[in-house]
């Protein structure tokens, strides 16, 4: 330091650019400037010892910004590996959820056929209301005439914005679900994700879940009913303002048509660990005047049918 | 001529034994494999000025990438490791420029 002050002989005009004016016009380290003065006031000092003391430190400075250089170039590599292996897992995965629930729906079908062929011999109206139930609840597969509800997401100008208002989402299909169960849907789903008691419509992070599927626009949403009749009533109602709202304000794409048969997916049976029927409803399996019995059933499954209300209310409630 | 052969031979030996570095250095390397590329063309820059010297280089090699790394590990510590990186890849980089351009003018007289 002591030597720039001395080798500065006038003030610099530029001295408050001090700092880059020693970084670009003096980029040599002084040191050299020193020891070529040192070497030629005594030329030969050097020793063996510091020789050898030099060149180990050359090779060890030479070994380790070799192994720095290779190890910045290696984790490239791993990087793109861990990323496949993930991708592999990823489809892996899914591949056996979709495996699994395939197995699921031929159980269910042969739990269904099993408990059908046994009730219809021995109590044909218990057979009818289970079946029923079964629609309700969203546990087989039905099919009917009904309504289709397609949301895309609007066009943005940048497709890496995360949160942009033209985008479909949750609270958006869960006002559409409250919507088409007010106006009498029977069966609804959602990108072939059925919605029953148990489902909830929520986002994580940037996509929309269904029942703990994500899925992406568009989204299409299946109500079996009268179709007519139901895009009336959801015209009518708020959720039918607030699609408008979609549409005119947010570009999202909204179309509604009527078909003439869905098929909707069945969940499966759900298997309950907590929840039971309190002793006083539980239905009566001794054989009965097909009234009473009829009567145990209905509110027997009234449960199902609230819980199914409650969790599109819930929803909907959550959206707002 | 001694740090310049030493060097070479750690080089050849790090290509040949190919040693792993530790998880916890990894951050450190980027900016002290900058500091080195500093040392090595102030060190050219100096052999073609003719006052070369293997202490003052191997020293200004040293510590160039302690420091660095150094400066490296005080900003994660206090949270600006990137911003402080930053600075050193600029500081540096400003230096290597200037000596490249130095070295340029020895070599082609331009």
């Amino acid at each position: 330091m002591s030597t720039r002050h001395s080798a500065e002989s006038a003030r610099p005009l530029d001295a408050s650019m001090t700092l880059l004016n020693e970084v670009y016009r003096r980029p040599l380290d002084p040191g050299y400037a020193q020891a070529a003065a040192r070497r030629a006031e005594n030329p030969s000092h050097r020793t063996v010892r510091s020789g050898t003391g030099l060149l180990v430190l050359a090779v060890v400075l030479g070994l380790l910004v070799t192994t720095a250089t290779l190890s910045l170039r290696r984790p490239a590599g791993s990087v793109v590996a861990a990323r496949h292996l993930l991708e592999q897992q990823i489809v892996q995965r899914g591949d056996e959820a979709a495996e699994l629930q395939g197995r699921v729906e031929t159980l269910s079908a042969e739990i269904a056929r099993m408990q059908d062929e046994l009730l219809r011999e021995e109590e044909p109206g218990l057979g009818a209301q289970l079946a029923s139930d079964a629609v309700a609840s969203g546990a087989v597969p039905v099919t009917g005439p009904g309504l289709r509800v397609v949301l895309t997401d609007g066009p943005t100008d940048d497709p890496d914005v995360l949160d942009s208002p033209s985008r479909v989402r949750d609270s958006d299909l869960q006002v559409l679900v409250n919507g088409l169960w007010a106006a009498g849907a029977e069966a609804v789903s959602v990108n072939g994700e059925r919605i029953t008691s148990m489902t909830a419509i929520r986002s994580a992070g940037d996509a929309v879940l269904v029942d703990l599927v994500a899925l992406a626009s568009p989204y299409t949403v299946d109500a079996i009913g009268d179709a007519p009749g139901m895009q009336t009533r959801l015209a009518q109602a708020s959720a039918g303002q607030y699609l408008a709202t979609l549409r005119n304000s947010y570009d999202i794409g909204v179309k509604m048509s009527s078909e003439h048969s869905l098929s909707l997916a069945g969940t499966g049976q759900t298997t309950f660990y907590y929840a039971t029927v309190p002793p006083e409803h539980a239905p009566k399996v001794s054989p009965t005047p097909s009234a009473t019995d009829d009567d145990g059933r209905a509110t027997g499954s009234a449960p199902t049918g609230g819980g199914m209300a409650g969790s599109a209310g819930r929803s909907g409630r959550d959206g707002t | 001529m001694i740090a310049v052969i030493g060097l070479v031979v750690g080089v050849v030996a790090g290509l040949l034994l190919q040693p792993t570095v530790p998880v916890e250095l990894q951050p450190y390397l980027p900016i002290a494999v900058v500091a080195a590329l500093d040392a090595l063309f102030g060190g050219l820059r100096a052999m073609l000025d003719g006052i070369f010297d293997d202490r003052v280089f191997l020293t200004s090699f040293l510590s160039n990438v302690v420091v660095a790394a150094l400066i490296v590990f005080l900003g994660d510590q206090l949270g600006v490791g990137t911003q402080l990186s930053t600075a050193v890849v600029v500081v540096l980089g400003i230096r290597i420029f200037s000596n490249a351009a130095s070295i340029r003018r020895h070599l082609f007289k331009a």
